[in-house]
């Protein structure tokens, strides 16, 4: 990267409340859901309320009367990165947002009326909104941002994807800032994908693995003398289909960074946390005492909430961190943030 | 300083054909796609009838492979191969040899059948093999599919901007060479016909029972197509060192959106004027000088009267001048993979000066209908043509290639 990125804003939608302070000091509720396949069996998973005041105010958008948890999740945290900004800013303002299941609750709903009703009760006023690129179309509407803007999916690398394109565009100043989110919404049919995946906890075992759903994400711009918060490389396309394959891709992605990076631990309660556990030889930013509570598992927006926990963390002592970004299915990736703020005297 | 980008490989499979000669040939002699669906029932369905593409052999991938891969993947594969192959950049093995080459590619539902067979099984409460399915119909499947079996690794992005996805996704990877990101992409949009998706444009009531008839008067809808498209973009110092041939440059690419309604056009089209403004733009023409564009033209009321009148806006005086053509009357909407498509459409007009018919036109929209091109025809003169996509959520994206200048 020639240019540094500056974050300039930060916005969150988490199951533990909304905010960034939400993000990084609650402790989220689990709830129980049944397996679609199983009833027998429930699941935990962390929900965001939707009947709370925050998305009270996004009830009343036309673009949002017909549009599922993820958009309502993406204007708020969007709301929240673009705040302080004046209105001609926001005209100069592109969109890039990370998915990976994406519009699944609706994509769900309308196929299923298809499987159990049959072709004839497909709804029309549900298509549309199953798109990958309709809750991006809704942000930028109801944030009134002007400029470009780009649906991106994957795993949860897809994240990183997206601050890659916020970096180009921003490198051929394309427009003067870019909004990056990362969102994804529960939906039963997870539950099952998971379970198949055997990425719940079994008896015996540690790992806490809980659905989760939300959103997070960044205002970015060029990184000027005077910004303190800095992206200033980021790293990806390290592919694996095995466990085997993870540990080796792991290392060729760590390998690209400066050693002795102090590296945040976003693994959580990911099916890769034993391949973090095993390539972390490097000193972590925190002990277990103030390691904020678990989130669970939301895949584009998890990783967008642990960049802004990693970003929370840099202070004086702590200048640059190294943070891993865990794909599920597909790659592996990392960033390193900077903390550039002057010192005081 | 921006690079300058070129093409040197472009391979594809589409309902005209099993590679990108066999479907510029299929196009030129005026060929039509629509045929019977008959890949699951359409039995309660307004339209019956679709562009299917056949399924190219997949050599190299062992008999336990193939059946694993989405229909998506067996169409992005072979294409990605000979656009490597065309470039080359394909080993003996089938194999490619650059060990890491970044990705740009675009889709709208990925593997999609496997996601429907997921959600079927699950209600069902069958439970074996429920993981295989819902694992392969993510979009990052068939990424690691094109990884896989044709041997690279390396970034990628996959761009889900609706129907302008494919164009977005070459403007993409032309971004990262110009801005000095990579010095080599691989990029394309794939997308198989599903199920999920024919009844969403099918209940929407814009795939048309008639015959697709783009830019007509009397154009009813769309008819729904299937595809992959790919092409190796690079700096002309990297083709040079590799000893390639550039076919030719890619010189601009704009991308706009339009905040209109989601899946209305603003009558005008005036953010579409505003990604062609930005396009020729970056390549340094005038409008005038564009030869040939490869319109959107879904054959849709909203879509196309918006595209016309953005043309007619953005062409002026010199519209009469310029040559327009929708080939979706003839290969079907390809939604992820239409933008990567028709920009090969465009780039061959311009390297071979042939001009794609606009089939089915009866009664030309008055607001281009100077521009089209009924019959097809050439234009050897051309320096530039130009390749235009729009879609749901307000994405707009034009792309223009250019002649190597030497």
């Amino acid at each position: 990267m020639k240019t540094d990125l500056a974050v300039i804003g930060q916005g969150a939608v988490t199951p533990a409340g909304i905010g960034v302070d939400a993000l990084i000091h609650n402790t989220p509720k689990e709830t129980k859901v049944c397996l679609v396949s199983r009833p027998q069996h429930q699941m935990p998973v962390f929900r965001v309320g939707l009947d709370e005041p925050w998305s009270k105010r996004w009830q009343t958008e036309p673009r949002l009367r017909r549009a599922s948890a993820i958009s309502y999740f993406l204007v708020e945290a969007g709301e929240q990165a673009l705040a302080g900004l004046s209105v001609s800013e926001r005209s100069q303002t592109g969109v890039v947002i990370a998915f990976s299941t994406g519009c699944l609750a609706y994509s769900r709903r309308f196929f299923e009326s298809i499987i159990v009703q049959g072709q004839k009760s497909a709804s029309p006023a549900l298509f549309p909104e199953t798109v990958f690129n309709s809750p991006v179309s809704h942000v930028a509407a109801v944030l009134h941002l002007q400029e470009s803007t780009y649906a991106l999916v994957g795993d949860d690398a897809a994240w990183i994807a997206a601050l890659k394109t916020a970096w180009l565009w921003l490198e051929q100043e394309r427009m003067a800032q870019v909004l990056v989110l990362g969102a994804e919404e529960f939906d039963s049919a997870c539950l099952d994908a998971y379970y198949n995946a055997r990425w719940f906890a079994r008896r015996g075992t540690e790992s806490p693995f809980i659905p989760s759903e939300g959103a997070a994400g960044v205002l970015v711009r060029k990184a000027r003398p005077s910004d303190s918060k800095i992206i200033s490389q980021i790293e990806d396309g390290f592919i694996y289909r095995s466990k085997a394959q993870a540990l080796a891709a792991g290392e060729r992605c760590f390998d690209k960074f400066e050693s002795g990076l102090p590296c945040y631990s976003s693994a959580g309660g990911h099916w890769l946390r034993d391949i973090e556990r095993k390539l972390n030889s490097r000193p972590a930013p925190h002990g277990d005492a103030d390691q904020p509570a678990y989130l669970g598992e939301a895949a584009t927006a998890s990783s967008a909430w642990n960049t802004l926990r990693g970003l929370a963390l840099l202070d004086q002592k702590l200048p640059r961190l190294l943070i891993p970004i865990w794909g599920s299915t597909h790659q592996i990736g990392a960033l390193k943030v900077e903390n550039r703020a002057p010192q005081l005297v | 300083m921006k690079r300058s980008v070129v093409v040197t490989g472009m391979g594809a499979v589409t309902p005209l054909g099993e590679d990108f000669p066999r479907t510029w040939n299929a196009l030129i002699a005026g060929k039509e796609a629509d045929a019977p669906l008959k890949l699951f029932s359409t039995a309660d369905f307004r339209c019956h009838r679709a562009a299917v593409a056949s399924l190219p052999f997949l050599s190299g991938l062992s008999p336990k492979m193939v059946p694993r891969l989405s229909r998506a993947s067996r169409l992005a594969i072979p294409s990605a191969r000979e656009a490597l192959a065309m470039a080359g950049l394909l080993e003996g093995s089938g194999r490619c040899s650059m060990s890491v080459l970044p990705l740009s590619v675009s889709t709208t539902a990925g593997g999609m059948e496997f996601g429907e067979n997921f959600l079927r099984d699950m209600i069902a409460r069958k439970r074996s093999g429920l993981l295989g399915k819902a694992s392969r119909y993510m979009p990052q499947q068939q990424v690691l599919d094109l990884q896989e079996t044709l041997g690279f690794e390396g970034p990628s992005t996959i761009i889900a901007n609706a129907c302008a996805s494919g164009a977005n996704a070459i403007g993409h990877a032309a971004d990262m060479i110009s801005s000095g990101m990579s010095d080599c992409v691989l990029t394309g949009g794939f997308e198989a016909l599903t199920e999920l998706v024919f009844v969403g444009f099918d209940c929407l009531q814009a795939t048309t029972v008639e015959r697709c008839r783009p830019f007509d008067l009397n154009r009813t809808g769309l008819m729904l197509g299937e595809g992959a498209a790919f092409l190796v973009l690079e700096t002309p110092e990297h083709a040079r060192q590799r000893g390639a041939r550039a076919l030719c440059r890619l010189s601009g690419y704009g991308h706009s959106t339009d905040f209109f309604h989601l899946t209305q056009p603003q009558p005008e089209g005036k953010a579409l004027v505003t990604a062609m403004r930005q396009a020729v733009s970056a390549a340094s023409v005038e409008p005038r000088e564009i030869g040939y564009v490869n319109a959107h033209g879904t054959a849709t009321p909203m879509n196309d009267g918006a595209e016309a009148r953005a043309y007619s806006a953005f062409f002026a005086d010199s519209l009469d001048q310029i040559r327009i053509s929708s080939t979706k009357a003839a290969i079907g909407h390809t939604l992820g993979a239409a933008g990567s498509i028709e920009a090969l459409f465009s780039m061959q007009a311009l390297i071979t000066g042939k001009l794609p018919p606009q089939l089915n036109l009866q009664t030309p929209i008055p607001e281009i209908a100077p521009a089209l091109v009924p019959n097809g025809g050439g234009n050897s003169f051309m320096r530039h043509a130009m390749s235009v996509n729009l879609g749901f959520g307000g994405s707009n994206a034009a792309l223009i290639f250019s002649k190597n200048e030497n």
